[in-house]
């Protein structure tokens, strides 16, 4: 077998049905996501946005497998993951790129990439194997043994996103990754995502308040009403791939950027004014 | 990484911080001497610097100065030891099963004001040899930090670790082996080099009471013999021992914990 190149396996489709959470803090109930259903199907590229604080990580929490619901279910590839009074367990079939980031930072670049092999019991030499030919098909072998601590943020969320392909994943679940970077580097590190994507058409989960990047990257976009969370409107974003940043300038991006925009300004607003009264 | 960056040692050894450093001890010594030549109150009833170094020539080829230090360092090492092997385990556990933190926490916080010095009796009465119950009292110093630092260092650990540890498939022993105790490292290391710098402040204290050689022991000897010039000598070579063995653990934990530096 060549050992050059990662096979990739399919599948990875994602049904969401009436998924309602209610979190339970001190007594007091807070709905936050309710009656949610969404179908995501193999290899698309899914973008959940929504405002701030609505309940969108609330719900790749539950498909990661990080928390329970309080009714409803999750499934993946007809595999019953998530239902109320079920103990989630988390998995390597979907793997979760965090927010802030979370490369393990006592480790370096490669043993964060081999991390996941090893733990699932294959052995050293051909963890370390598929790490470095991973690495250097994203052109991140120069870097392998280096710490976290001496990487730009762009560079750790690229090393991030190949400790999670190694493991070959059904669905990548993304939290908002490239939140808090500059434009330039975002910019850089969608193109990075996007040639991966192109190269391993997994299931991609991908949660942002950031409309720009939805319509960049997604396939299908998912707008969120404010908390509690549903599904207000599902956009296609049917530009052809692979994309180019130029895209950004294109006639029928600047529609579907508008049409989007209302439709998210519309829960801001909403969010907004429920903010000022829960201050009131 | 091992090789001496002269230029940078350089640049660090003749330093501003350095100069400071040096005439702030220079000030202080000759404002010591000076106060004992012109009879001050306190600092005239002290053994001037000019007395305690011309001692210092003495004493540092007699044998038995160097057996003091090294019967202290055998009891802080024993002590030390003791403290680690049976507190960062425990400390760990108690970080990771709660029912092992509800049971041990009350007890530790009891026991953990009582000072080490309140021990010297009790253990006196409980172990078998003077060398057991001042080793035990040593123990006793450094245990309480370190078991509290692996505690809140493991407590402490960011909740993405453990959840991304657990996405990439992890099992139990796992987390604990890759996360949890790497994590861990920098914590445990801070608890040692806080917890070497206690067990050198109770030495002093076990050795006055029970013992017959050591460092603290030649301390108060010398009081009770008279012999102040060599007060301040036990008193310096008490401070220089903690400070060279706490700079070994750093040192240690920075070799542990390479990662580290860079935050």
């Amino acid at each position: 077998m060549a050992a050059e190149s990662q096979q990739y396996s399919s599948g990875g489709a994602i049904s969401i049905r009436n998924v309602t959470k209610v979190y339970d803090p001190d007594g007091v109930n807070v709905l936050a996501v309710d009656n949610c259903s969404l179908d995501i199907a193999p290899g698309e590229f899914c973008v959940v946005v929504g405002p701030s604080g609505c309940g969108k990580t609330t719900l790749l929490n539950a498909i990661a497998g990080f928390h329970d619901i309080s009714s409803g279910e999750i499934h993946l590839d007809g595999k019953l993951l998530c239902r109320a009074g079920l103990t989630p367990e988390p998995g390597a079939d979907r793997i979760v790129v965090f927010q802030n980031g979370a490369l393990f930072p006592w480790y370096t670049v490669l043993q964060n990439v081999t991390y996941g092999p090893e733990v699932q019991g294959r052995t050293k030499n051909e963890a370390k194997g598929a790490a470095m030919s991973l690495l250097s098909e994203f052109g991140l072998a120069d870097i392998a043994d280096h710490y976290p601590g001496e990487l730009s943020s762009g560079m750790r969320r690229r090393v991030e996103i190949a400790r999670a392909l190694i493991n070959d994943p059904r669905v990548l679940l993304l939290d908002e990754p490239f939140r808090a970077m500059d434009a330039l580097t975002k910019g850089v590190v969608h193109e990075f995502l996007l040639q991966a994507y192109d190269r391993v058409k997994k299931t991609v989960f991908f949660i942002t308040h950031d409309l720009e990047e939805a319509l960049f990257l997604g396939t299908k976009v998912v707008i969120m009403t404010t908390r509690p969370a549903k599904v207000k409107t599902v956009i296609n974003v049917d530009f052809p791939r692979p994309r180019s940043f130029r895209l950004r300038s294109s006639q029928r991006y600047l529609e579907l950027k508008e049409m989007v925009f209302d439709a998210v300004h519309e829960e801001a607003a909403k969010a907004f004014a429920a903010g000022e009264r829960e201050l009131a | 990484m091992a090789t001496i960056n002269w230029k940078k040692l350089r640049k660090a050894v003749f330093s501003k911080t350095v100069y400071r450093g040096t005439a702030s001890i220079a000030v202080l010594l000759a404002l010591w001497e000076l106060g004992r030549w012109l009879r001050m109150p306190i600092l005239g009833a002290a053994p001037a610097p000019s007395e305690v170094i011309f001692l210092l020539r003495e004493i540092v080829f007699a044998p038995d100065f160097w057996e003091n230090w090294s019967a202290s360092f055998k009891r802080v090492l024993t002590g030390f030891v003791a403290a680690q092997i049976i507190g960062i385990p425990l400390g760990l556990a108690m970080a990771i099963n709660r029912v092992a933190r509800d049971t041990a926490f009350p007890v530790l916080e009891i026991m953990r004001p009582i000072p080490p010095l309140a021990w010297v009796p009790a253990s006196i009465i409980f172990w078998p040899t003077t060398e057991s119950s001042i080793a035990f009292v040593i123990f006793l110093g450094a245990f309480f930090t370190v078991v509290l630092n692996v505690l809140g260092g493991a407590r402490d650990i960011d909740v993405r670790y453990l959840r991304a540890a657990r996405s990439l498939g992890s099992r139990p022993q796992d987390i604990f082996f890759k996360i949890v105790l790497p994590a861990t490292l920098p914590s445990i290391f801070t608890g040692m080099a806080v917890g070497m710098g206690i067990t050198w402040e109770v030495v002093v204290a076990a050795e006055m009471i029970a013992g017959k050689s050591g460092l603290g022991y030649l301390t108060w000897s010398s009081y009770v013999g008279g012999n102040y010039p060599l007060i301040v000598i036990g008193m310096i070579s008490i401070g220089i021992a903690g400070y060279v063995s706490s700079s070994l653990i750093r040192l240690t934990g920075k070799l542990a914990a390479p990662w580290q530096r860079l935050f």
